[in-house]
């Protein structure tokens, strides 16, 4: 019953045939004939919808001619194939790049745990900002204060990160990240087993036998998903363990645990010292609140406990340490290190999509520009207001969802590469995919560019008097579309300023880094961990295993010499520590704190393989006793201003401690920070006292490339010591550009991002030239014509173009401070640029517009007088 | 023939041209230029219906249920669609018709209150 778009059409075909007939008849030639029939009839496309109306609803109605006008824009951007690849493109990058950081993102920010109530789960923390430790851990007996006097928390679990040299699974020694727990601990996270049974509070007891539970990375990593491993006996550090289960997925927090094993396996744990020392501190502390307590009373509670504790041991907990309590839930403290760097990138990409689809605008703006003539038409021919957007929304969508589709296709891969460079940050974007959540922000993002853009262009003025130009062919820019255009160039400028200026900040802090003098010789030598079978056992084999590692090393071709230590310089990190030291006639002012300093443990010839270089004494001997020291150049100098201080003494702690003869002053290097400080450094020699029984780490120096030398040390390591694990092999350089990895990859992915924004930008300014060029041909033939030179054409064109570059800089520096200044307010102190990258990026962005103001301007310059006076 | 300038040309009361068109189709069916063309005429060119308009009252007199269609072959050889009063659309011009008659009765004794009191 219903007429279909076809019977419409037919019927006003009819209707015109009949009306042409009839005009002929009176004796009209067929060519004004069939003119005044169509001028009578009307604008077809509105008469039909018109009469449609009648019969459907009007959203039927709206849909099914925006229906028809998507069939029309795809017919006529086949026409316009760069245009439209082009745009395409364009937003592609930008709702590729945002869908991958926003999948990002969400699994590290929003996705809810695994874990059983995971909002009742909390972490507590110590932290000493006084001394710059971000966190402290606790030790035995601050976890048992709590334990004893906490009612808001029901139950506590503790986790120590321990390193153990696995022997098993058909597998040599190796080192594996392992957590020591007590049997609450899985209880208190609030996770399951996938295979086998977790660890219980009988597991936790004393006399309990060994037991490991696998994390489920591990398991299907690096066991293949064997199911077979349960029940397996594996020996882990010193003593054997069970495998009893493995982990449901989830996030082995803290750090990259592989394994987590009950606390009898380690050796270390059942130490007196660990049980009874306050400020023997190793473990971190999980917690689950009591029925009905807030995290708000846990924390005011436990503050309070801890208060307490630092009031009654006022030793441990050194003023200038400021020790403090802070206590959030497990999702906060994952989220946390990856929050602002996250937020950060994600404004990044926000800034790419303003800059895509300000110049996708632009490119749309000029391609309406070209099409005034068809709209004016369209709109004399009695097409509504509405009508015409329909036909530019109905375009613009086209090229939206060809972007978006684009764009989604593109995140895939982005996600890959975007999880890895975020998982330096947070564990949880490894588990990061693209899902329904991705493709909803892709299609908002859709539909929001699309209705922008499609507002963009200017109609045609419905008051006709305002003469909008029928002539066909004709490119007229107005001054309204030309500050439009101008004012999207500026934006794209403006944006591709801050992004440029934040990766040159990156940039510069890196190279700072990077050229940093080290005091260390970086290439030649190579660092070896070789571990104990557990972090901080004592292995009395050790003083004989050193020893003969260097001398059986150093008989290898190409060897120039071998030192042990326990610190691989900026690799280990926790041992930043320091102990209070004073020295034979120094006293300290009244107030001064008394000075600490970094205590190492190396063997002889550790300055001469790492090449720092002995100011003055001598160098530790394989004979040495317990009772010498070398100090660095920093304690040489601040301790003894006025006199040699070799030969002085000096003890740990206070005077009663046994004294220690300096024999030595070495070069100030700092094995914690990449950037130089003066370090005060206390050497002692290894074999001196306990602490070489945790010598751990072996440098060796190569004359040639040190890797080389990698198989022949590993295997004289284990014709020693068969059970030894042999791990991480690296030269100082490398372990220092691994250390920076994160530094790298930020300056990365900022620069690309740069980069991409400045290459848009470059083509939108060279756009908007090419354009506002091509639509002045007239004007500059007339220019030329009345005695104005080509170059000043030129001249005329590449100031535009530097000129909008320069307003956009602006506009950017001013934006850019803003933004700094909100960021600072959500995110606490943000760093500002300094003066280089922020005139590198000025600098950048105007030699780009001068670029791409080059051809348009030498394109305005060659106007042919004659022809473009013809042109109209 | 002289034709009525826009000036002289009078606007279609609104609602009117649904009965101009029942009225047309009373003499037999009739294609939409057809039924544009008979109100031009016997309104001596002063009624002008616009395409615009006419066709999408045609199709609102059909969705009523006063007009039935049918496609046919027109004078100029093309394939028109011819429309017909249904008997439902000689009840509708019949009611109005007469309110019609009565709307002009009403207004003309407004307008020209003495012949409205004189005449008839």
């Amino acid at each position: 019953m219903r007429p279909d778009e076809g019977e419409l059409s037919e019927e006003l075909r009819g209707h015109l045939a009949i009306e042409i007939k009839e005009r002929i008849d009176r004796g009209e030639d067929p060519e004004s004939a069939r003119r005044a029939a169509l001028h009578e009839l009307g604008y077809v496309p509105a008469v039909r919808d018109e009469m449609r109306r009648v019969w459907y609803s009007r959203w039927y109605d709206q849909a099914e001619a925006l229906a028809r006008d998507i069939r029309f824009a795809l017919r006529s951007l086949t026409r316009a194939k760069a245009l439209t690849v082009t745009v395409v493109v364009t937003l592609a990058l930008g709702i590729g790049a945002n869908a991958a950081i926003f999948s990002v993102v969400r699994s590290v920010l929003l996705r809810p745990l695994v874990n059983r109530d995971a909002d009742r789960l909390i972490y507590i923390r110590q932290s000493a900002p006084g001394i710059g430790t971000d966190n402290f851990t606790f030790s035995v007996p601050e976890i048992n204060d709590f334990k004893a006097r906490a009612t808001t928390v029901a139950a506590f679990g503790d986790f120590s990160t321990v390193d153990f040299t696995l022997i098993g699974f058909g597998h040599g020694p190796r080192l594996v990240k392992a957590g020591v727990v007590n049997g609450s601990f899985f209880e208190v996270m609030g996770l399951r087993p996938v295979l086998g049974r977790l660890l219980n509070a009988s597991d936790g007891s004393p006399g309990a036998p060994g037991a490991v539970v696998l994390t489920h990375r591990f398991w299907t990593t690096v066991l293949q998903s064997d199911p077979s491993v349960i029940g397996q006996t594996v020996r882990l550090g010193p003593r054997p363990a069970t495998v009893v289960g493995v982990l449901e997925p989830s996030v082995p927090y803290p750090e990259e645990t592989q394994v987590i094993a009950n606390v009898v396996t380690s050796p270390h744990h059942s130490l007196a010292m660990m049980n009874t020392a306050r400020t023997h501190r190793m473990t971190e502390l999980f917690g689950r609140l009591a029925p009905g307590a807030t995290l708000e009373a846990a924390r005011a509670e436990l503050s309070n406990v801890h208060g307490a504790m630092v009031r009654q041991y006022p030793e441990a907990y050194a003023a200038r340490a400021r020790v403090q309590l802070q206590v959030r839930t497990l999702r906060d403290q994952l989220a946390s290190p990856a929050q602002t760097i996250l937020l950060v990138l994600l404004a990044a990409t926000a800034v790419v999509f303003v800059i895509a689809c300000s110049n996708v605008a632009n490119l749309i703006l000029a391609r309406s520009v070209r099409r005034e003539g068809e709209l004016a038409v369209r709109a004399a021919l009695g097409a509504g207001r509405g009508a015409l957007r329909r036909t530019l929304l109905a375009e613009s969508l086209v090229m939206c969802t060809g972007g978006t589709i684009l764009g989604l296709l593109l995140a895939k891969p982005l996600v890959a590469v975007a999880s890895r460079y975020a998982a330096r940050f947070s564990i949880r974007a490894l588990d990061a995919t693209v899902d329904a959540s991705v493709l909803w922000l892709g299609a908002g993002l859709t539909i929001v560019a699309a209705v922008l853009l499609a507002l963009v262009p200017r109609l045609p003025s419905s008051d006709r008097t305002a003469g909008m130009g029928l002539a066909a062919g004709t490119v007229r820019l107005t001054p309204g579309t030309n500050r439009r255009l101008r004012a999207f160039a500026t934006i794209q400028i403006a944006c591709s300023f801050v992004l440029l200026a934040g990766a040159g900040m990156l940039i510069a802090t890196l190279t700072a880094l990077q050229t940093a003098s080290t005091g260390y010789d970086m290439r030649q030598v190579l660092a070896i961990d070789v571990p104990t079978t557990a972090t901080a056992v004592y292995e009395p084999t050790r003083a004989t295993f050193f020893p003969e590692a260097a001398r059986r090393l150093g008989e290898l071709p190409g060897v120039q010499g071998v030192a042990s230590g326990l610190v691989v310089p900026w690799r280990d990190r926790s041992f930043s520590n320091r102990v209070p030291f004073s020295v034979e006639g120094y006293q300290p002012a009244d107030g001064e704190e008394r000075p600490t300093a970094q205590l190492r443990v190396v063997s002889p010839g550790f300055f001469g393989v790492l090449g720092v270089p002995v100011l003055a004494g001598r160098d530790f001997t394989d004979a040495e006793g317990s009772d010498v020291a070398i100090v660095s150049q920093s304690v040489a100098q601040r301790m003894f201003p006025s006199a040699d201080a070799l030969n002085r003494r000096l003890w740990f702690g206070t005077a009663t401690a046994k004294p220690l003869r300096i024999i030595g002053i070495v070069a100030d290097v700092d094995d914690q920070n990449v950037v130089q400080e003066p370090t005060l450094t206390i050497y002692q020699p290894i074999r001196g006292g306990v602490m070489g029984q945790l010598a751990n780490r072996l440098f060796v120096r190569a004359a040639g490339d040190p890797y080389t030398l990698v198989p022949s040390v590993t295997r004289i390591i284990r014709e020693i010591s068969a059970d030894q694990a042999v791990e991480r092999p690296a030269t100082l350089e490398d372990v220092r550009a691994e250390v920076l990895m994160p530094e790298r990859l930020n300056t990365f992915v900022f620069s690309a991002l740069g980069g991409i924004a400045l290459l848009i930008a470059v083509v939108g300014v060279a756009g908007v030239l090419a354009f506002s060029v091509g639509a002045r041909m007239r004007e500059f033939g007339v220019r030329l014509a009345v005695g104005s030179t080509p170059r000043e054409l030129r001249t005329g064109v590449f100031r535009d173009g530097v000129r909008i570059a320069a307003f956009g800089i602006a506009a950017g520096a001013a934006g850019g401070y803003a933004l700094v200044r909100v960021a600072e307010r959500l995110l606490g102190t943000v760093q500002l640029p300094g003066a280089l990258p922020v005139i590198g990026a000025a600098s950048v962005l105007i030699g780009a517009a001068a670029v791409a103001s080059f051809v348009p301007a030498m394109r305005a310059s060659r106007v042919d007088v004659l022809q473009s006076l013809r042109s109209e | 023939m002289a034709t009525p300038s826009d000036g002289q040309r009078l606007e279609l009361l609104q609602g009117t041209l649904d009965m101009l068109i029942l009225r047309t189709l009373k003499w037999g069916p009739q294609h939409g230029h057809g039924i544009g063309q008979a109100i031009r005429a016997q309104s001596d060119d002063l009624l002008k219906v616009e395409t615009g308009s006419l066709y999408p009252a045609l199709h609102r007199l059909v969705k009523r249920g006063w007009l039935k269609t049918e496609w046919g072959v027109s004078e100029a050889n093309q394939r028109a669609k011819y429309y017909q009063l249904t008997a439902a659309g000689k009840t509708q011009l019949i009611r109005e018709q007469d309110r019609w008659s009565r709307l002009v009765d009403a207004i003309g004794r407004i307008m020209n209150p003495a012949r409205a009191n004189t005449g008839e």
